[in-house]
């Protein structure tokens, strides 16, 4: 007992403290914040527009929106990533991060543009009207009755989107990005005991999904006292 | 008030009214009936312009809305819309969904807002419910509020796209009590509606409205009791009828009984008309299935209709087969007691037979 508690213990200090080990894994886990907030970011406003234009009642809008969000969404995201990193952006010095983030981005921003677009489809269109017959413009009513609506409808897809864009970034060490899961690995590899540093990465990838879920449910609570 | 002058609206090469002619005062209340499908609903929605007409014009107070140019939505706030499915907002609360049109469009401040939304739940009779959601009500209390919520902008002309049809009857009662409170207060107002006594009692004047257009119109009194044209006789007439078919020994009676209550409810019958009414149909039937279906389904079919000048119910039975008339056959014993009895209890009946069909016409 006291053994294995001390081995606990010696794992824990060889893996994290010696030579500032912990640093290195608090970098990694920046570096997977950022990556998934940025994607987050702009992926949302890429999804804004995506849904635009899929929504358009301009054909040719719609069916290159169609066209870009079926490709986008059929594909995984790492070999989106690695077309940008070793094909794209090759020939210049372009941080692998910024590329990563549109990656990132465009990958989730189709996702979230389908996300939106079935949350609209969902609000009752009769409220709408009757929203317009109280006086209200075309754009008035969308903002004050269908987008709080389709906002609700599509909570809990968009969250669970997002705990997946934070778990697909781990993929990122492929064009060397130095994120959560590869420095946790290279920690592992350095001192012979790749349980221990792999398992402490799953429990900031699990600590990192339960604070959007907390966010989402404090957020929810705000809104319903307001 | 409102004039609309030669009025077209089609869907493609589907005419839904054409050449629509008709001027509402201030004030007047219209009743607008009509067999269902006749494209009142898409009137209505043309008067609003949500659906644009083909061709024709539309005067608000002497501004035509159908020009290019106005400003619809200054229009609109004229006008409120009252629809058979309530269309609340679900995501706000009843308060809310009264304010959210006069403090968003016409700018008012929350605390003055609020204070007119509670005036108006009170006349709707809902205060106690300001903070509820739609979820949360009953249909009719609902249309209330979407009639309060309507009444918050201060309209000239409030349109009610059948307003009870979605309801019971006794929610029925609630909402057209508060539509009646409103003729008082002068808005002008036009109503879809089925409910026709209350459409008789409420209504300055009647549109009625068939395939093509608004087919005649007059005062409650001139279209329910004399109407001049030949749809509008059918259509009413129609109202004072009940049909009703039996092919199957196994036809459901229960569901019988219940619609011919409920269209004896119409017209104020006391319950111990309607419960003879029902007694001698289920023993008619019961008989005539009995004695001359035996080996065939049967093949029976009913019509109940009301007189307004006697009062009274006449029933008119038919049924193929052979010359027979059961209540001319009644042997002895208890076997025959429905036969009996109305022969007793009819004031008159009569029963003919010609071309294979036999005909029992019965007066209560």
């Amino acid at each position: 007992m006291n053994s294995s508690l001390h081995a606990i213990t010696q794992s824990f200090y060889d893996n994290l403290i010696a030579g500032d080990a912990y640093l290195i894994v608090l970098k990694g886990v920046w570096i997977t914040v950022l990556l998934s907030v940025s994607g987050l970011l702009f992926g949302t406003i890429i999804a804004g527009f995506f849904c635009f234009l899929r929504m358009s009642k301009i054909k040719i809008f719609k069916i290159t929106a169609r066209i870009i969000i079926a490709v986008l969404r059929g594909s995984p995201v790492l070999l989106l990533l690695m077309i940008l990193y070793y094909v794209i952006f090759a020939n210049n010095r372009t941080d692998a991060v910024f590329i990563a983030v549109i990656a990132f981005a465009l990958n989730s921003g189709s996702h979230i543009a389908e996300i939106m677009r079935s949350a609209l489809g969902a609000v009752d269109k009769n409220q709408l009207e009757a929203a317009r017959m109280l006086g209200f413009s075309r754009s008035k009513a969308f903002f004050a009755i269908t987008l709080p609506q389709a906002g609700k409808i599509a909570k809990p897809v968009f969250q669970s989107a997002i705990v997946n864009l934070i778990q697909w970034t781990s993929v990122v060490g492929y064009v060397t990005i130095n994120d959560l899961t590869r420095s946790v690995n290279s920690i592992g590899a350095r001192t012979g005991d790749p349980f221990f540093a792999l398992f402490f990465g799953i429990l900031i990838y699990l600590g990192l999904s339960y604070t959007v879920y907390a966010l989402f449910t404090t957020g929810e609570r705000r809104l319903e006292a307001k | 008030m409102i004039k609309i002058k030669g009025l077209t609206k089609r869907f493609g090469n589907l005419t839904i009214f054409e050449n629509v002619n008709v001027q509402v005062n201030k004030g007047e209340c219209i009743a607008l009936i009509g067999p269902s499908g006749a494209g009142k609903s898409v009137f209505f929605r043309s008067i609003a312009m949500l659906e644009r007409p083909d061709s024709g014009n539309i005067y608000i107070n002497d501004q035509d809305i159908t020009q290019k140019g106005i400003d619809l939505n200054q229009v609109r706030q004229k006008m409120g819309m009252v629809y058979q499915g309530f269309h609340l907002f679900s995501h706000l609360n009843v308060l809310d969904n009264i304010t959210l049109a006069p403090r968003k469009v016409k700018k008012q401040d929350r605390e003055f807002a609020e204070t007119k939304a509670m005036e108006l739940l009170n006349l709707v009779g809902l205060e106690d419910k300001a903070s509820f959601y739609p979820s949360q009500l009953s249909g009719g209390q609902q249309q209330r509020i979407a009639i309060a919520r309507s009444l918050a902008m201060e309209p000239e002309i409030m349109l009610f796209d059948e307003p009870t049809s979605a309801l019971d009857p006794t929610m029925t009662c609630e909402v057209l009590s508060i539509i009646r409170k409103l003729t008082k207060m002068g808005i002008t107002m036009l109503i879809i509606t089925h409910e026709m006594n209350f459409a008789k009692e409420v209504s300055d004047r009647i549109f009625y409205m068939d395939i093509g257009g608004i087919y005649e119109e007059g005062t409650p009194s001139e279209i329910f009791d004399k109407p001049k044209k030949e749809k509008t006789k059918a259509f009413i007439r129609k109202l004072k009828l009940f049909n009703f078919r039996i092919d199957s020994k196994s036809f459901d009676m229960v569901a019988m009984n219940a619609q011919i209550e409920v269209f004896c409810q119409k017209y104020n019958l006391g319950s111990k008309q309607v419960y003879n009414v029902r007694l001698f149909l289920e023993e008619l039937i019961v008989e005539l299935i009995k004695t001359c279906y035996t080996n065939s389904p049967p093949d029976i079919g009913f019509t109940i209709e009301y007189s307004d000048e006697t009062n009274g119910i006449v029933i008119y039975l038919s049924y193929n087969g052979p010359d027979f008339n059961p209540l001319n056959n009644i042997s002895s014993g208890f076997d025959n007691l429905g036969m009996l009895l109305i022969k007793r209890m009819a004031h008159k009946y009569d029963h003919l037979f010609e071309n294979g069909c036999n005909s029992i016409i019965i007066n209560l």
